[in-house]
């Protein structure tokens, strides 16, 4: 199929190949030549050999000098009038998607002395700029620069940072739990009542038993059930509203959600983490326990066959957290003097700094697929609104919101790259965009995922909308897991990328979450797989967003806000290109980009290393 | 795998909606397939009798050694599931 001389223009340095057979003498023009995006897939299959093609930049105009065939890739010997290759415009740097941060910035220095503005430009291209009229009055001359850094040392005027609100978090030191006859905190011993399983089963009708465990670092290594959630247990002091205040919180203790249905059949069915805990967990994700830390872990077993409806995993995790809520009434009764740490998050506002929104999308498909919103608690059920009946309609909610547990999550598939509720309570892209000081960060919009596609897309114009509304510089999309997520994840990308808003896009791919569809916004894209061979590996929160991510998105949508092109992934998956731009990101910044570790770096039964290794 | 590009396209008629996830019986009798609502794409609500369609390959053992780990998982399930059938007659 021939291409528009738009898409040639886009396609300038890609291989030249005639889309239909064409006679020697003819001219050749954009109508002559096959889309590049196929090219890949008909080489891999043998039909084309791209060996010495010129590219479609270069052939544009030139006349053909001997008949060709269709799909006939076009060199040097059948065309006359061609011209050189485009030299040194593209920097020959390793395969990245974002070059930006490694290709040297073009030396723009912009001096207004005595009243003569010098601009050298020693390589680059498509560079702006922009000078306010005026200029001759020896006012600074704003040049929106290539990297967020030059423009940030060009701005008119420093303009002071602004609070809008703070967040004070108390920790308090749980070594051990025990049951005892009240709950209570003595010191660092956290005491749970007795019976209180009895209260879980009687306040919900379709929960049969309630078993409590208390999971020590001895015996991590017991079976459970498939981990539903990882939450932390926090409170709000007094009448502080989520978001702001003071939350009290535990530390070294989390909650942990299981649970089956009366025939023994895991709720949820497709969270397929059951096993010894040691081995199915990736410890220190921002979702999971991290080691050492004791586990309160209900193993709740609801009606038969309610695992798979709506009612059945809300059940599980409102009986779970009738036993939460009891340890935070007594956290609120706690003295200041058993706090051991505090930690104040402040939700700073930088005006004239690229202003940035990040939109989450979270799953709204029905039944595990849901979220509670802003509950009165952190990561509590009461006031909670579940966002499959909000319509899956964005939800605009402050970063310190998010990071004070204003999700409940009633997390599905897969276990290694679903976000559990303690992920938003530490949610890395969130903190690492809240915390750096070259963008304005302006809130968080989470947009729930429906089943049906025409409710994808209706909530998908919504985003649209709302990013155009709050006249953003730039946006991040990210979603949980993969599946039919992607398609409003795609959607996503172009509401917000045909407003002319650089984004970039956060989820697991790898292998096996390949995208199911793209558009021509989705260039900027960040993969959240941490496993060796790139799929589903059945442990807990491996493939979840990591301050790792987050990093790379933030340098990515930078170099994008700054205009400067994301090269194109590769067709198939390599995760050297993680790789590389981990490493061009840290040469720039100067640190370290640390990595987490992944399944490889769990304990495998000696059964199975015997065999498998 | 040996045969992973072998893709051939598979009809099937689904029989169970629930919350959470939709059953497939495949034309002909060649098996049956539940899958979570994220990995369905609709257009429509969806609906007991309506014809899906996806492509497919053939389904090829990795190695012949079976994996401890969910031989020890699919005996506690079987336990378990056992207790609870007693359990349930009991009561």
């Amino acid at each position: 199929m021939s291409i528009t001389a738009e898409t040639a223009k886009e396609h300038a340095n890609d291989p030249a190949v005639l889309c239909c057979r064409a006679e020697a003498g003819l001219t050749i023009g954009a109508e002559n030549l096959e889309d590049p995006a196929i090219l890949d897939d008909l080489v891999d299959s043998g039909l084309l050999n791209l060996d010495g093609c010129l590219t479609i930049g270069q052939v544009l105009g030139a006349k053909l000098t001997k008949t060709c065939d269709s799909l006939s890739a076009i060199t040097a010997d059948v065309v006359e009038g061609a011209k050189a290759p485009a030299a040194a415009e593209e920097t020959p740097a390793a395969p990245a998607e974002e070059p930006a941060a490694a290709e040297p910035a073009p030396a723009v220095s912009a001096a207004g002395t005595g009243g003569v503005l010098k601009i050298h430009i020693g390589e680059g291209k498509d560079i702006d700029i922009e000078l306010p009229l005026g200029i001759a009055g020896g006012a600074s001359a704003a040049v929106p620069a290539q990297t967020a850094e030059a423009a940030a040392a060009a701005e008119p005027a420093e303009q002071e940072p602004v609070v809008v609100r703070e967040l004070t978090r108390k920790h308090y030191q749980i070594t051990e739990v025990k049951r005892g006859p009240e709950t209570k905190i003595e010191g660092t011993t956290l005491y749970i009542r007795e019976g209180i399983e009895k209260e879980c089963v009687e306040d919900q009708e379709l929960v049969t038993e309630v078993k409590l465990e208390i999971i020590t670092p001895e015996n991590y290594h017991t079976y459970s059930e498939t981990i539903m959630d990882v939450q932390p247990i926090a409170a709000k002091e007094g009448e502080d509203e989520i978001g702001s205040g003071a939350t009290r919180v535990l530390d070294g203790v989390v909650v942990m959600v299981t649970g089956t249905d009366t025939n023994g059949v895991q709720i949820g069915e497709f969270g397929s983490s059951e096993g010894y805990l040691d081995e199915n967990i990736m410890w220190g994700r921002p979702g999971c326990p991290d080691k050492g830390e004791i586990f309160i872990k209900t193993q709740v077993t609801i009606k038969e066959g309610t695992n798979m409806e709506r009612p059945g995993p809300l059940a599980a995790h409102t009986a779970t957290d009738i036993i939460t809520q009891e340890i935070r009434e007594v956290m609120k009764k706690l003295e200041d003097d058993l706090v051991v740490d505090t930690e104040t998050f402040r939700q700073v506002r930088r005006p004239g700094k690229k202003k940035v929104v990040i939109v989450k999308e979270i799953m709204g498909q029905g039944a595990m697929h849901d979220n509670l919103i802003l509950p009165v608690e952190p990561v509590g059920i009461l006031g909670g609104k579940p966002n499959v009946d909000l319509g899956n309609v964005p939800v605009c909610v402050s970063p310190l919101e998010v990071l004070d547990g204003c999700i409940h999550a009633l997390t599905c598939i897969g276990p290694a790259s679903k976000e559990m509720s303690r992920h938003y309570w530490r949610e890395p892209l969130v903190l690492e965009a809240l915390h750096d000081e070259e963008v304005d960060l302006c809130g968080v919009i989470f947009v729930g995922s429906p089943q049906i596609n025409a409710e994808k897309f209706y909530v998908s114009k919504r985003v649209g909308m709302m990013a155009e509304m709050l006249d953003v510089d730039g946006a991040f999309v990210t979603t949980e897991g993969f599946g039919n997520n992607h398609i409003d994840f795609a959607s996503h990308h172009e509401q917000i990328g045909m407003r002319g808003i650089p984004v970039v896009g956060m989820s697991f791919c790898a292998v096996q979450g390949a995208l199911v569809v793209g558009n021509k916004y989705m260039v900027s894209m960040v993969d959240n797989n941490k496993s060796e061979s790139g799929v589903e590996n059945e442990v807990l929160a491996c493939n979840t967003l990591c301050h790792e991510d987050a990093i790379r998105a933030l340098a990515m949508l930078k170099s994008q806000m700054g205009g400067e092109d994301v090269k194109a992934a590769e067709k198939k998956w390599n995760p050297n290109v993680k790789s590389t731009n981990v490493e061009l990101i840290s040469n720039v910044t100067g640190k370290p980009v640390e990595l987490v570790d992944n399944e490889q770096s769990l304990p495998m039964s000696d059964k199975r290393k015997a065999k498998y290794d | 795998m040996k045969y992973g590009d072998r893709i051939i396209k598979m009809e099937g008629v689904i029989v169970e909606v629930h919350d959470g996830c939709v059953a497939v019986d495949m034309k002909g009798r060649l098996g049956y397939l539940k899958v979570p609502m994220r990995m369905i794409i609709t257009d429509y609500p969806l609906k007991v009798g309506q014809e899906v369609a996806w492509n497919m390959s053939f389904v090829e053992q990795l190695g012949p050694e079976p994996n401890e780990k969910y031989i020890s998982n699919l005996d506690t399930l079987k336990r378990r599931q056992e207790e609870k059938r007693a359990q349930n007659q009991n009561n």
